[in-house]
């Protein structure tokens, strides 16, 4: 009750027309720069930084936090209608997404994905308000041993979004994983696979991966296609907006979504990318008709849009709670945070009491100003598709291009993006699927590094997996995930090609 | 058909020109943190950041953060990629100079040109709350018995953290190179770690530590300064019996071959930040010690400290070769590259043998001179990008992508492909450069003295 009087005085203070201005203005650029592939919330808030300055803090903050959650909504749009993940946290959804706008059904993808944000963003908030102290102390239970387990699962998971071909589908997540190696190794600073070029000492980033693979593969292999292929993106069919049918199939995504994606933003080491992986893969099996998934299936974009939110809204749990940054994102606002003076952490809800609830209100504000921007949008948003093909992908080439270079303002990764393209054309020419590689470019580097540290701190025994309740727990569902199909197989006699388990 | 693209090119360069040269030079500052955020890194170099804009001395500062291998990816992306960027900080400090040194970089803080030193900071050993350890000798006690079984939890291999663990072991009479380290890449995820009980002692810079020792869920056992500072209440090493100090010094870099001008211009800069009372402010604020230092001063100092840190990697990694090894160090790499081989050979051999079973009923075609011009296009992107900047090179590619996808291709419409490039690329010129202030490059042909005196025929475009 007490966390909920003063949400109530955080409404006061966050409701007054120059706030709601302030949101608003934060949510629309959020919005702008999420759909700029390569250009995300951080380095918006840290561009805004000084600009802000002048402002008192509560206002500053109403408006980064209408970025941060603009931008988590922004990049899925680029996922959905162009193939074109602006940030990791969106590759899933471009997955189902981008097959939907294909068929004519880019409106429902979008307004799920909207709709989804704003539920989750709300439930998320909700969560935070009321267990922020809780959630951040349950998550320090997390070592390395269960963030381990954890990507263990994640692996395990997303082996059933490998595809129709399991050896096509593990080409690819192998592939990735190959492209995560790359770089120096962070516990011993040795260079791997990096073959003396220095650019890539640091490795690959995986947005250029993503960006690679599925924006310059696909204007390649649309390129491949002119005058042979009859146009096959439709740019709309039916009704733009959900149909009833979507509204039954979104909404129990929408908050398994959600459950899965607040809780792995509160681990400090959890990611955004995380709870997409596994919400695409609860959604596909638990969908009614899993033929659906591959075709444009609005349960695969419903879920891992309301994840990756509801992790945005995860991650500001040990930053106001413990001061732990544990997002790009977050790290800037906690300077924001310091800049004002104020010290994030256990003392932050009694000492800056205004500030803090303003702020957390001013979170459920930003979530209905995105809903209201961006419901009306779908319907202009949907347009880019009639844009005629040749400026469509002359316009995905330049973006792709330069949203590359802003990452470490390199050339280098340019020439990067366009050999992975390169790579992406030649994957669709022999229908090997793309989203297992970039899985693989995200999770091989985690799993190694936790692995690792867990081995380390036990003294090379591997036994610290299952001595450990929450690993050993996350290890059994993640088994039990691996030999489902196994068992149901020999239950069935439809043989189903859906083997799992990839080594990594 | 294609000799039409230079007299284009020419063109569009013009275009693009007038944006050029507007810009104050310390306009755009770059702080590369080569840390993940929340590490004591960044942390500094958001402070500088706040400080520098606060005064006006650069219209926008912007830190990137390059994290991983304590600040070696950072500084080799900066030496090498940084692209002679005159108007970037690289942020240094002991962990880096540490890291070059026990990975055998072939990148070295010597490549960067000095600015100044800025902090120091002394290092903490803590322990979580719930730790039966109270005391130094009582931790070494612990320690000694079974130095296998006690993980260090800290930053990167090689780093300070993973230094002073050494230097302790080695005063307390263990072999520095049985220390079980557990490296993280940030301040953030050890704290994280040492919080949640991972592992049994840390070892940070003080202002990581302090909320958390204010709050009383970490405990401070020493800390690695000659004396007690002022204002921190905890026991130092000395007192806890082992004849160990250091200090965590952090400065800031230059790229490499930087002029005297630019040196002098950036130097002015760093100390009148540096020297600022916002700057006195934020080393209140953070504890840390103020050992301002610059010029040929600084020269001498890292040069000191690349020889005494040298000597101590060296004592730490042992009279043998190599670094210790660390478990499953080549599980990974085996495992991902053997994988790899026997998934792309299965993968090659069905492909084979279904070919040879079903006789490519509908091997389908593929447009491949479509395919060719558009990679053409992004080929020339990449060699013309700096030469003849962004607006001149990405609507050729514009333009170029466009045709390969158009199958009628009239006059007219060759014509109303150029206009939409030019006005789609204006566009997203606008909005990255004025829009976000992030630069794209503006073509170095123009800086050329040859070319210097036809540019200025730029003035009647403006």
């Amino acid at each position: 009750m007490d966390a909920l009087s003063a949400l109530v005085e955080g409404f006061r203070v966050a409701l007054t027309p120059i706030n709601l201005l302030w949101a608003l203005a934060g949510v629309t650029l959020g919005t702008i720069v999420g759909v700029l592939p390569g250009i995300g919330p951080a380095l918006t808030v840290a561009l805004l930084l000084p600009v802000t300055f002048s402002l008192p803090p509560i206002e500053a903050f109403i408006m980064f936090a209408g970025i941060y959650y603009g931008g988590m909504y922004g990049g899925s749009t680029t996922a959905i209608l162009l193939n074109t993940p602006g940030e990791s946290a969106s590759v899933m959804t471009a997955v189902e997404g981008h097959l939907m706008a294909r068929a004519g059904r880019g409106g429902a993808a979008l307004a799920t994905a909207a709709i989804g944000s704003f539920v989750a963003g709300t439930l998320a908030t909700a969560a935070l308000t009321f267990s922020a102290p809780v959630m951040a102390n349950a998550a320090l239970r997390f070592g390395p041993a269960e963030y381990f387990a954890l990507t263990l699962l994640a692996f395990v998971a997303v082996s059933s979004a490998l595809g129709d071909s399991t050896m096509k589908g593990l080409a690819s997540l192998f592939f990735g994983l190959v492209l995560g190696l790359v770089g120096i190794d962070p516990l011993t600073g040795e260079a791997r696979l990096s073959f003396g070029i220095p650019q890539l000492l640091d490795g690959i980033d995986v947005v250029i991966v993503a960006v690679g693979l599925f924006a310059v593969g696909e204007s390649l292999f649309a390129a491949s296609s002119i005058g042979l292929d009859p146009e096959s993106v439709i740019p709309l069919r039916g009704s733009i907006w959900m149909t009833r049918e979507d509204w039954s199939r979104s909404w129990r995504p929408w908050l398994r979504g959600t459950a899965l994606g607040f809780p792995a933003g509160v681990l400090p080491a959890g990611g955004s990318e995380i709870p997409t992986f596994l919400s695409y893969a609860l959604e596909r099996r638990l969908a009614r008709d899993p033929k659906g998934f591959g075709n444009g299936a609005i349960e695969g974009v419903a879920g891992p849009e309301a994840a990756n939110n509801a992790a945005a809204a995860g991650t500001l749990v040990p930053l106001l709670t413990l001061g732990l940054p544990t997002s790009a994102t977050a790290a800037i606002m906690l300077a924001a945070f310091q800049q004002y003076g104020l010290q994030p952490g256990p003392l932050l809800f009694t000492r800056d009491a205004e500030l803090v609830w303003g702020l957390i209100a001013s979170l459920y504000i930003g979530n209905v100003m995105l809903l209201v921007l961006n419901l009306p949008l779908v319907g202009v948003w949907v347009r880019l598709l009639a844009i005629p093909r040749p400026f469509l992908h002359a316009g995905i080439l330049v973006l792709a291009s330069v949203g590359a270079y802003s990452v470490n303002r390199s050339i280098f990764d340019i020439g990067l993006l366009y050999a992975i393209g390169g790579a992406g054309y030649l994957m669709r020419c022999w229908e090997i699927p793309l989203a297992p590689a970039v899985i693989g470019a995200i999770l091989g580097p985690m799993a190694e590094q936790h692995l690792r540290r867990a081995l380390a701190a036990a003294e090379g025994s591997w036994m610290i997996f299952l001595t450990r309740p929450i690993s050993a727990t996350v290890l059994l569902v993640a088994a039990g995930i691996a030999l489902l199909p196994v068992v149901a197989r020999r239950w069935s006699s439809a043989p189903r090609e859906r083997r799992t388990q990839p080594s990594g | 058909m294609l000799c039409r693209w230079p007299a284009l090119f020419v063109l569009l360069s013009a275009l693009s020109s007038p944006s050029v040269a507007a810009q104050p030079l310390d306009a755009h500052l770059v702080i590369v943190a080569p840390a993940a955020p929340g590490g004591g890194w960044d942390q500094t170099a958001r402070a500088l950041q706040q400080v520098i804009e606060r005064h006006g001395l650069a219209r926008i500062v912007e830190v990137q953060n390059v994290p991983g291998a304590a600040g070696t990816i950072g500084l080799a992306q900066f030496v090498n990629a940084g692209g002679g960027n005159t108007r970037s900080l690289l942020i240094t400090g002991l962990v880096m100079l540490g890291a070059t040194l026990w990975n055998d970089s072939p990148v070295s803080i010597a490549q960067a040109t000095p600015i100044a030193r800025l902090t120091g900071e002394y290092e903490v050993i803590a322990v979580p709350a719930a730790s039966p350890i109270g005391e130094l000798h009582q931790l070494i006690d612990v320690f000694r018995r079974r130095p296998e079984a006690f993980a260090w939890g800290g930053g990167s291999a090689g780093g300070t953290d993973h230094i002073l663990a050494g230097l302790i072991a080695e005063a307390a009479g263990v072999d520095p190179r049985r220390v079980n380290y557990v490296a993280f890449s940030g301040g953030g995820e050890a704290v994280a770690a040492l919080l949640g009980g991972h592992v049994a002692a840390g070892i940070s810079g003080y202002s990581e530590f302090a909320p958390h020792l204010q709050s009383g869920r970490l405990r401070a056992i020493a800390i690695s300064s000659p004396s007690r500072p002022p204002g921190i209440n905890v026991a130092t090493i000395r007192e806890g019996g082992l004849n160990v100090e250091m200090v965590n010094w952090r400065g800031v870099l230059g790229v490499s071959g930087l002029s005297n001008d630019d040196r002098a211009r950036l130097t002015t800069l760093v100390s009148q930040a540096a020297h600022s009372p916002e700057w006195q402010k934020v080393l209140l604020e953070r504890e840390w010690s103020d050992l301002y230092l610059d010029g040929a001063a600084f020269d001498d100092y890292l040069a000191a400290e690349r020889t005494r840190v040298g000597r101590i990697v060296a004592r730490l990694r042992g009279p043998a070769r190599g670094a210790p090894i660390v478990a499953g160090q080549r599980l990974v790499p085996i495992a991902v590259l053997g994988g790899a081989a026997v998934v792309f050979g299965a993968l090659v051999v069905t492909q084979a043998r279904n070919r040879r079973r079903f006789p490519a009923p509908s091997s389908p075609v593929r447009n491949r001179g479509a395919v060719i011009a558009v990679a053409l296009g992004l080929v020339m992107f990449l060699v013309l990008l700096q030469p003849l900047g962004f607006i001149a090179a990405a609507s050729g590619l514009f333009v170029m992508t466009a045709n390969a996808f158009a199958t009628l291709r009239s006059r007219r419409q060759q014509l109303w492909t150029i206009a939409v490039a030019v006005v789609f690329i204006w566009l997203v010129h606008l909005a990255f450069t004025d829009g976000l202030n992030l630069p794209l490059p503006h073509g170095t042909w123009f800086d050329s003295p040859v070319l210097g005196s036809l540019t200025t025929g730029r003035a009647w475009t403006r």
